[in-house]
C-alpha cells in the first residue's frame, strides 16, 4: 500500500515538474516562434523625465537577433546584432562597428532597464534554471525558477505568473542571492498572432526606485515569416543600418 | 648672577664649546629634518591638488558612493553663483566625467571621459601644464580630445588620429562620437594617465546633453590651510541637503593618512637624533658640575640659596644655548627658505614614487616661521632638562661636604 | 701585571659612578631606539616584500614574451609541465608553479566590477607560498567551482563567503562566456593587485572554462635563489620573458635601496654624537687624574701600560654600553616582533599602499654585530686624544702642579 502512494507520489511529481518544464519551454516559443519580428515603441523614465525610442527587431531561434533603431532622429540607424553570447553594434555617426566586451554586458541597453546581458541570454530561461510550480490560482500558474547548480546566471530566484491559457506572463519578478526582490516585469495587453499569444505592453520596474522603469509597446509583430539569413551576419550591421 | 653664569660659560670653555656645538647641530638637524618632512608631504598634496583633485569639491550626496546619472549635480549654475561670492575662494569650475568605451581601429579600452572648461582648469589645476604632446584643449576646441599618455599608448594613437566613444548620454540615452586627438598628457600619476581623457564641456555638452549639469564642482583655495572653514562656509551658503562639500583631507584621504604615519615614523627618527644629543649635552653639563662641587660649596655657604644655584646653571645653559641658536636658526632658516624657493632635485624619484602620486623630481623644504620657533623651543626645554640632573646632583652634597669635595 | 691593570680598570670605570652610569645610559638608549627604529622599518619592507613574493611573483617569474605589454590571454607559455619538470631539477629551486589568468568582469545580481581570475594549484600553492596563511575569512577551498577572492574587490561587490558570483570573460578562442563561481573564503594578501581585484579558482577549472590546454599557462613562478638561477633560466629560455622578483616590482628595490641609506645615515649620526659623549667622560676623567698617571710615569711605570689602562676602562664603558643597549634593544625588538606597531586607525592608507595595519619588527643578527663593532670603535678613538695628553706629560710638573 504504502507502495503505491510512494509511487504516486513520485509519478505526481515527476508530472509537476514535467509541467512547470512544459509551461516554461510554451511561454518561450510564444515570445520568440520559430522567428518573430517586431516593431516596439520603448518609453524610458528614470530621475522624473522620459525618453522615447522606436526599434525594429528580427530574431530567429535563440541565438540570433538583429535590432535596429529607428527613432529618435539622434540615434536612427544605430544597429545591434547577436549571435551566441557575443553581441555588435553598429553606430552611424562613427561609422564603426564595434564588439561589446564582456565588461560592457551588464551595462543597461540603450539606457533602458534590460541590460545587454538580458538581451544576449533570452535562452538561458530554459536552460539555466529549474521550475518548479508553487502556486495555482484558475488559469493563472506561479512558477519558481532557482538557477541550476553551477549556471552562470545572476539571479538567485525568478518567480513567474503565467497563464495558462495564452501561455504568456503577466508579472516576473527577480530577486537576488539573498532573495530580495531588485526588479520586475509587467506584461499586458496579449494579442493572438497565428498560432502564438504575445503580450503588447511589457513594462521593466526597479523594485527600489519607484519612478524607475521602461514600457514597451508592441506595435507591430510576425512570426514565422522568412526574415532573411542575412540580417545575421555582421556585415548587415551597417548594410541594414540605413 | 647672570655675569657670574657668563664667566662660567667662558672659563669652562671644553663644555661651553661641546654644548654649544651640539645645540647648534641639533637645532639646524632639527629644523631641517621637520622642513624637509612638511616640505615634501605638502608638495606631494599640491602636486595631487595640483592635477586634478580640488581643495573643495562640491558633489551631489551619494555620486561618490553609488555613482551614475541620477545623483548629477542638475543645476550647477545655481551652486556656482553662490560660489562666487565667498571671497576665499579663488577659481572653481564645473566637471562632468562620466565612462564610456573608446575604440581606435584595432583596441578598444574602458576609461573616463570627462567634460570640462579648459581656461578654468588652466587656474585650477595642472591638466593643461601637464602636456607632452600635442596642445591642451581651449573652448573651441571641438572635437578634440586630450587624453593621458598610458591610455594612448594602449590605444596606440597618435596626435590627429581618430578615436570612437561610446557612452551614455546625461539621460542614460545613447552617445557615440568620433573625437580627433588633439593633446596627450603625463602626471606621473599611472592610474590617471591610463584612464583619464579631457574633451571641451562646450562640445562634451550637446553630445552628452550635459547644459548645466555637473558630476561635482571643483574649487580652489586663496589659501588652502583655510579648507576647513571656507568648506563650512559653502556649506552654509549652499543649504542643501542633497549636496556634500568635501574638502581635501576628505576627498584624498589615504593620502593624508599616509602623510601622517609617514610623520610618525619621522618623529620617531628625529627623537632618537635628539634624546642622543640631549644625553650627550647633560653628560657635559654633569662632568663640567662635578668638576665645579667645590665652587658651589663655597657659593652656597657664603649664602647662595638652592634657587639661587639652579638660576645659575639656568642662566649658563640658557647663554650656550642662546648663542647656539641665534647662530644656528639664520642659517637652517635660510637654508629651509632656498631650497623651498629652489627645490632639491632628485633625479628619478617621480619615476619611483608615481604609485604614490608623486609628480615631481623636486622636493621642496618647508619654510615656516611657526614651525622653527616651535623647533627651537623644543631645543631650548631640552637642553633645560638637561641641567636637571645636575642639579640634583649638587644638591646631595651639604655645603661643608662639597666645599672639601676633591 | 696585566691581571692588575685590568683590575685598575674596573675600579677607575666605576669610581666616578654615576658619569659612567650616565654614558651607559645613554649608549643604552640610543642603541636600544635605534634598533627598535630599524627592526620596524626592515619590518614593513620585508613584510610586503615577504607577501608579494608569496601571493605572485616569488623570486623569479616567467612570462610569454608580450604578455607583460599586453595582458592578454593570447601570449600564453606552451608546454609548461614541461618546463617545470626542467626547472625543478635546476639547482637552487624550491617551488614553481603554474597560473593562468584572465580579465574580465565579476557580477553579481547589484553590482559587478573588473577582475582577474587566476587558475591556481592550492597545494602547489601552500608549499609555494604558503597561501592558507592569507585566509581572512571562509576555508580554503576550491572544489566544485570554488573560489577565493581578494578583500577589497569582495567590498566592492558586496559579495561575503557563501555568495555566488558570475564572472564573464572572452575565453581562449575569443568568445564570451560566463562561469558561477562560489566564494569560499576571502583572502588579504596585502599585494594591493590582487586584494583589489583577483579571485583564485582552481587551474583546471578555469582552463576548462577558458578552453585553454592544461599544458598552457600565463605565468609560472619560481622560488629560489641566486643570480645564478636567473641567469641560466634566461639562457635557457630565451623566448619567454624571465624576469626577477626585483625587476617586476622596481619600487620595492627602490625602497629597499631608500631603507638602507636612511638606516646608514641614522646610524652614523647616532654614533657620531654617542662618540662625542665617550669622548668628554673620558677625556675628563683622564684629565681628573693626570696627576696620578704622572705619579705612576714618574714610579717608572711604562707609557704602554697606562694606556693599556686606559683602553680597558674605554672598552669596560663600551661593553657595559653596548650590553645595556643589546638586552633594552633585544627586548624592544622581540616585542616589536611579536605584538608589533598598532596602526590600525591608519588602516585605510597602510593597506592600499600593501602594508598590514599592525606593523611587525625583524631581527637580524647584523644589528647587534655592527653596532657592537661601531661602539666599541667610538669608545676606543674616545682615547686617542687624552692619550697623546699623558704621552706628552712631564711627570714632575704634574706632580707639582696643584690642580
Amino acid at each position: 500500500m504504502s507502495k503505491i502512494i510512494l509511487m504516486t507520489f513520485i509519478f505526481a511529481t515527476s508530472l509537476i515538474a514535467g509541467e512547470a518544464h512544459e509551461i516554461i519551454k510554451k511561454l518561450d516559443e510564444n515570445f520568440r516562434g520559430k522567428n518573430i519580428y517586431m516593431k516596439l515603441n520603448m518609453k524610458i523614465v528614470s530621475m522624473g523625465h522620459e525618453r522615447v525610442m522606436k526599434m525594429q527587431s528580427y530574431s530567429q531561434g535563440t541565438k540570433k537577433s538583429f535590432v535596429k533603431i529607428i527613432y529618435p532622429p539622434k540615434d536612427e540607424g544605430i544597429t545591434f546584432l547577436s549571435l551566441d553570447r557575443e553581441m555588435w553594434q553598429y553606430v552611424p555617426k562613427i561609422e564603426r562597428i564595434i564588439k561589446i566586451p564582456p565588461s560592457m554586458m551588464l551595462q543597461k541597453w540603450m539606457g533602458s532597464d534590460i541590460t545587454n546581458d538580458d538581451m544576449v541570454k533570452q535562452s538561458s530561461i530554459v536552460e539555466d534554471y529549474e521550475p518548479k510550480i508553487i502556486k495555482r490560482d484558475g488559469s493563472v500558474v506561479t512558477i519558481e525558477l532557482t538557477p541550476k547548480e553551477n549556471a552562470p546566471v545572476v539571479w538567485g530566484k525568478i518567480i513567474l505568473n503565467i497563464d495558462t491559457v495564452t501561455y504568456t506572463s503577466h508579472k516576473d519578478i527577480f530577486y537576488d542571492e539573498e532573495g530580495k526582490e531588485v526588479r520586475y516585469f509587467i506584461y499586458k495587453d496579449v494579442k493572438k498572432v497565428g498560432n502564438y499569444f504575445i503580450p503588447t505592453y511589457w513594462r521593466v520596474q526597479s523594485s527600489d526606485i519607484a519612478e524607475r522603469y521602461t514600457e514597451m509597446v508592441i506595435e507591430e509583430v510576425e512570426y514565422d515569416t522568412k526574415i532573411s539569413e542575412e540580417y545575421f551576419t555582421k556585415s548587415a550591421l551597417k548594410r541594414f543600418s540605413k | 648672577m647672570f655675569k657670574l653664569a657668563l664667566k662660567n660659560t667662558l672659563f669652562y670653555k671644553g663644555r661651553s664649546i661641546t654644548t654649544a656645538v651640539l645645540t647648534f647641530v641639533s637645532t639646524i638637524l632639527f629644523i631641517l629634518f621637520i622642513s624637509l618632512q612638511d616640505g615634501s608631504h605638502n608638495a606631494m598634496l599640491e602636486n595631487s591638488l595640483k592635477i586634478y583633485t580640488g581643495a573643495i569639491e562640491i558633489y551631489h550626496r551619494d555620486y561618490r558612493d553609488v555613482g551614475g546619472n541620477e545623483y548629477l549635480i542638475q543645476d550647477a549654475k545655481a551652486i556656482t553663483d553662490k560660489l562666487a561670492k565667498i571671497d576665499a575662494v579663488e577659481a572653481f569650475s564645473t566637471r562632468y566625467e562620466t565612462y564610456g568605451l573608446f575604440s581606435s581601429k584595432e583596441y578598444s579600452a574602458a576609461s573616463m571621459l570627462a567634460g570640462v572648461e579648459p581656461s578654468k582648469e588652466s587656474v585650477l589645476s595642472s591638466l593643461g601644464t601637464a602636456l607632452k604632446e600635442g596642445k591642451f584643449l581651449d573652448e573651441n576646441a571641438g572635437n578634440c580630445i586630450y587624453m593621458g599618455a598610458e591610455l594612448v599608448k594602449k590605444l596606440k594613437l597618435g596626435i590627429g588620429d581618430e578615436v570612437a566613444f561610446v557612452g551614455s548620454a546625461s539621460d542614460d540615452s545613447f552617445a557615440a562620437d568620433i573625437f580627433k586627438l588633439c593633446g596627450v598628457f603625463k602626471t606621473g600619476l599611472f592610474e590617471f594617465d591610463s584612464s583619464a581623457s579631457f574633451v571641451s564641456r562646450s562640445y562634451f555638452d550637446e553630445l552628452m546633453n550635459g547644459y548645466n549639469k555637473a558630476s561635482y564642482i571643483t574649487i580652489k583655495l586663496k589659501n588652502i590651510d583655510d579648507a576647513d572653514i571656507v568648506n563650512s562656509q559653502i556649506i552654509k551658503v549652499l543649504d542643501d541637503e542633497n549636496l556634500e562639500s568635501l574638502t581635501w583631507k576628505t576627498l584624498m584621504k589615504s593620502m593624508v593618512e599616509m602623510m601622517e604615519i609617514d610623520s610618525i615614523f619621522g618623529y620617531i627618527s628625529l627623537s632618537l637624533f635628539l634624546v642622543v644629543i640631549f644625553f650627550v649635552i647633560m653628560i657635559y653639563g654633569f662632568i663640567n658640575i662635578s668638576s665645579r662641587i667645590k665652587e658651589f660649596g663655597v657659593l652656597r655657604s657664603i649664602g647662595l640659596s638652592k634657587k639661587n644655584i639652579l638660576l645659575l646653571l639656568f642662566y649658563e645653559i640658557f647663554i650656550l644655548s642662546t648663542i647656539s641658536v641665534i647662530l644656528a636658526t639664520p642659517i637652517a632658516a635660510y637654508i629651509c627658505y632656498y631650497y623651498n624657493i629652489n627645490p632639491v632635485v632628485i633625479k628619478g624619484i617621480a619615476e619611483m614614487y608615481k604609485d604614490y602620486g608623486v609628480v615631481s623630481d623636486e622636493i621642496p623644504f618647508n619654510f615656516d616661521m611657526f614651525t622653527i620657533f616651535w623647533n627651537v623651543a623644543v631645543v631650548y626645554i631640552l637642553n633645560f632638562l638637561s641641567i636637571l640632573y645636575p642639579y640634583l646632583y649638587i644638591n646631595s652634597f651639604k655645603p661643608i661636604e662639597a666645599t672639601r669635595h676633591v | 701585571m696585566y691581571k692588575l691593570i685590568l683590575k685598575m680598570a674596573w675600579k677607575n670605570s666605576f669610581m666616578r659612578l654615576s658619569r659612567t652610569l650616565l654614558v651607559i645610559i645613554m649608549i643604552g638608549v640610543s642603541m636600544s631606539m635605534m634598533l627598535g627604529i630599524q627592526g620596524i622599518y626592515d619590518g614593513m619592507v620585508n613584510n610586503m616584500v615577504d607577501k608579494n613574493r608569496r601571493s605572485d611573483s616569488g623570486d623569479i617569474t616567467i612570462f610569454a614574451k608580450d604578455y607583460r605589454v599586453n595582458r592578454d590571454l593570447l601570449y600564453r607559455i606552451k608546454n609548461v609541465h614541461e618546463i617545470k619538470n626542467e626547472i625543478q631539477k635546476m639547482d637552487g629551486v624550491e617551488a614553481v608553479v603554474l597560473r593562468i589568468r584572465a580579465d574580465g568582469l565579476l557580477s553579481t545580481a547589484r553590482k559587478s566590477s573588473f577582475a582577474s581570475v587566476i587558475g591556481i594549484d592550492l597545494k602547489e600553492e601552500e608549499h609555494f607560498g604558503k597561501f592558507s596563511e592569507f585566509l581572512k575569512e571562509g576555508t580554503v577551498d576550491l572544489q566544485k567551482q570554488g573560489a577565493i577572492i581578494g578583500v577589497e574587490l569582495a567590498k566592492t561587490l558586496k559579495v561575503r563567503v557563501g555568495s555566488k558570483i558570475i564572472f564573464s570573460t572572452q575565453d581562449g578562442s575569443g568568445e564570451i562566456n560566463s562561469i558561477a563561481l562560489y566564494i569560499r573564503a576571502i583572502v588579504q594578501t596585502t599585494n594591493i593587485a590582487l586584494d583589489n581585484s583577483a579571485i583564485f579558482i582552481d587551474i583546471g577549472q578555469l582552463h576548462k572554462f577558458l578552453g585553454t590546454a592544461s599544458t598552457e599557462a600565463t605565468q609560472i613562478s619560481i622560488r629560489g635563489n641566486g643570480e645564478k638561477l636567473y641567469g641560466e633560466l634566461k639562457s635557457k629560455y630565451p623566448n619567454l620573458d624571465v624576469k626577477t622578483f626585483l625587476e617586476l616590482q622596481p619600487m620595492i628595490k627602490q625602497m629597499q635601496d631608500l631603507m638602507v641609506i636612511f638606516n646608514s645615515v641614522t646610524f652614523f649620526i647616532v654614533m657620531s654624537v654617542v662618540f662625542v659623549g665617550i669622548f668628554g667622560v673620558m677625556y675628563v676623567s683622564i684629565l681628573d687624574r693626570i696627576r696620578e698617571f704622572g705619579i705612576m710615569l714618574s714610579v717608572g711605570m711604562h707609557y704602554k701600560y697606562i694606556r693599556l689602562q686606559i683602553f680597558f676602562e674605554a672598552l669596560f664603558v663600551g661593553l657595559m654600553g653596548y650590553l645595556s643597549g643589546a638586552v633594552l634593544g633585544a627586548v624592544i625588538l622581540v616585542y616589536l616582533k611579536n605584538k608589533g606597531i598598532d596602526l590600525s586607525s591608519f588602516s585605510d592608507a597602510l593597506e592600499m599602499w600593501g602594508y598590514e595595519s599592525v606593523i611587525h619588527g625583524t631581527i637580524k643578527i647584523s644589528y647587534f654585530t655592527t653596532t657592537f663593532a661601531s661602539i666599541i670603535t667610538a669608545s676606543l678613538f674616545s682615547i686617542l686624544i687624552p692619550l697623546r695628553k699623558i704621552k706628552k706629560l712631564n711627570p714632575i710638573e704634574v706632580i707639582k702642579a696643584d690642580k
